[in-house]
């Protein structure tokens, strides 16, 4: 990491988004590069996050916090638009019948701030709508998050769905308290993610560009 | 020994006739019978009828008085959807920032929305089974209340950006779960689940269950004893271990824990506290009677007189009778 970016890393990490806010205005002063500060900055907070969420310390709140910081960040740089789309674009949704939308936001955060374009499908999402959005967003990828157990046979028919749209190539990644008590097979998809940095590990594996 | 015997004596790490069990049920007791859930979750009869039913069937240790994590805040004005036949969902919540809550009384459990119902199924649950069985009811823990008040992400947030307001709001999530927990001991139900999902460490560090949320829930449990209850039965899933040491400080003697919790290690972080946990829930839904049997022998095999035998969390609605049945029967073939 940059050392110049470090307090910037530090206060995204706390989760101050104000103090973050701050810091990457002192640091656009002299002219750093905006791109810079996503890659070394916002990236590089998430990576720190990604480590310190082992399965004994993850919890929802201190990554709602640095996602918060980091988005503030990045429509400061970005003021007309989203993130730049370094690596590819995703459609998350959370399936008909789940409202629960927490983990999915937080897992849509994430990915925002790691360089994907994430297109929101929104909850209580029917899976041909999934479908239809990752044909139409070109989408490399399809994630589903979901809370409880009703929704486990909605899961199982995205990769049918997705072949009959021309579209087995794009990988299908399962999430949340329901659908990770199940295996890959079990789900018919190609990954279950046990948190959303695990997701963003297998997604970065499959070395997608846009 | 009647199940309410077993049950309290395993609390108490006292010998029992074997070992006690409890099944989850909750809406699948809806399921097993035929009956639409939107119904079981409206009307006292249909509920107490299929509890009876289930436990008729499978036999276990308890029966529940309880209808969803919805109850209390649609009784304080949320507006909630309810699907044909699953659980209903907040569509308005009836807070849009926490100093609102300054705004709402705690309601009153014998009339406000569907409050009642749960009393009522209480009362006729106990009126049926006198001690036979545990007729347990439930509230939701301060934690939960809050995020069912005013959603749960801002919520979170409200605990960081507005800690003085997101305090106020527990105190008076705790002041609704004291009222109605106290009614529901009233009407009949031998103890009240506190179920806080939202407190669990997945969702907010040890550190904030510590100091903000484990003194409302002594302060709960205590009001719940004063009125009767024998003990007290914290629901919280997902990875507790760091925070089951707390437990016994808070008054709490019996600990759910979830599948993803080594019952080796949970009994390591609170030696005194009765554990209830802990098979996979999804089991019931994707496995064969077989696997949730071994499952139980493995859990089993490790146990001490403090564990109740359980699903790590609810029975899933679509549970296949015949796992539901494999939990218990596994306590009856390992007590012989």
């Amino acid at each position: 990491m940059d050392a110049a970016l470090g307090t910037l890393v530090a206060h995204l990490l706390d989760g101050n988004s104000q103090a973050a806010l701050a810091e990457a205005r002192r640091l656009r002063t002299p002219g750093l590069d905006g791109q810079r500060l996503v890659v070394e900055g916002l990236e590089a907070a998430m990576d720190l996050m990604s480590a310190k969420c082992t399965s004994e310390q993850f919890n929802l709140l201190e990554i709602m916090l640095t996602g918060r910081a980091a988005m503030a960040v990045a429509r400061e740089v970005f003021p007309e638009g989203s993130v730049p789309c370094t690596r590819g674009t995703l459609v998350i949704a959370t399936p008909q019948g789940d409202v629960h939308d927490l983990g999915k936001n937080i897992t849509r955060m994430v990915l925002t701030t790691k360089g994907f374009r994430v297109v929101d499908g929104g909850k209580d999402c029917p899976v041909a709508e999934m479908v239809a959005a990752v044909a139409r967003e070109q989408a490399f990828a399809v994630l589903v998050s979901g809370l409880i157990s009703p929704v486990v046979p909605l899961v199982r028919q995205l990769r049918g769905l997705l072949r009959e749209r021309g579209l087995a190539h794009v990988a299908v990644v399962a999430g949340g308290a329901a659908l990770k008590q199940c295996t890959a097979e079990a789900l018919n998809v190609d990954y279950v993610a046990h948190d959303a940095f695990d997701c963003v590990h297998f997604l970065e594996g499959l070395g997608v560009r846009p | 020994m009647t199940g309410l015997e077993r049950v309290l004596a395993t609390v108490r790490f006292e010998p029992s006739d074997q070992v006690a069990v409890i099944p989850q049920i909750f809406g699948h007791a809806a399921r097993i019978a035929g009956v639409s859930l939107d119904q079981y979750l409206t009307d006292a009869a249909v509920l107490t009828r299929c509890q009876l039913a289930a436990l008729d069937r499978y036999r276990g240790d308890a029966v529940f008085a309880l209808l969803d994590v919805n109850v209390e805040t649609e009784a304080l004005g949320s507006r909630l959807r309810f699907p044909k036949d699953s659980y209903p969902s907040v569509e308005q919540y009836v807070l849009e920032r926490p100093s609102a809550v300054a705004e709402l009384a705690v309601p009153d459990p014998t009339k406000a929305g569907r409050m009642p119902v749960l009393l009522e199924a209480a009362r006729l649950l106990r009126q049926e089974l006198q001690d036979r069985v545990l007729v347990a009811g439930c509230v939701l823990g301060p934690m939960t209340l809050a995020c069912q008040l005013l959603g749960a992400e801002r919520a979170l947030f409200a605990a960081v950006d507005e800690p003085e307001a997101f305090e106020r709001l527990l105190d008076f999530a705790a002041d609704v779960a004291v009222s109605f927990g106290q009614a529901q001991l009233e009407a009949g139900a031998h103890i009240c689940v506190v179920f806080d999902p939202s407190a669990s460490p997945a969702v907010v560090p040890p550190a904030l269950f510590r100091e903000l949320l484990a003194p409302r829930l002594r302060l709960l449990c205590q009001a719940l004893k004063r009125k009767g209850s024998p003990v007290s039965w914290l629901h919280i899933a997902g990875p507790v271990e760091p925070i089951l040491p707390l437990y016994p400080d808070c008054g709490v003697d019996i600990g759910n824990i979830d599948y993803c919790v080594d019952p080796a290690r949970a009994r390591a972080a609170a030696p005194q506290l009765c554990l209830d946990g802990n098979i996979r829930p999804l089991a019931f839904v994707d496995s064969e009677p077989e696997d949730i049997a071994a499952a139980c022998r493995r859990v089993l095999d490790h146990a001490d007189a403090g564990f109740i035998l359980s699903s790590g969390c609810e029975i899933p609605l679509e549970a296949r009778p015949a796992c539901v049945q494999a939990l218990v029967d596994s306590v009856k073939r390992n007590s012989s």
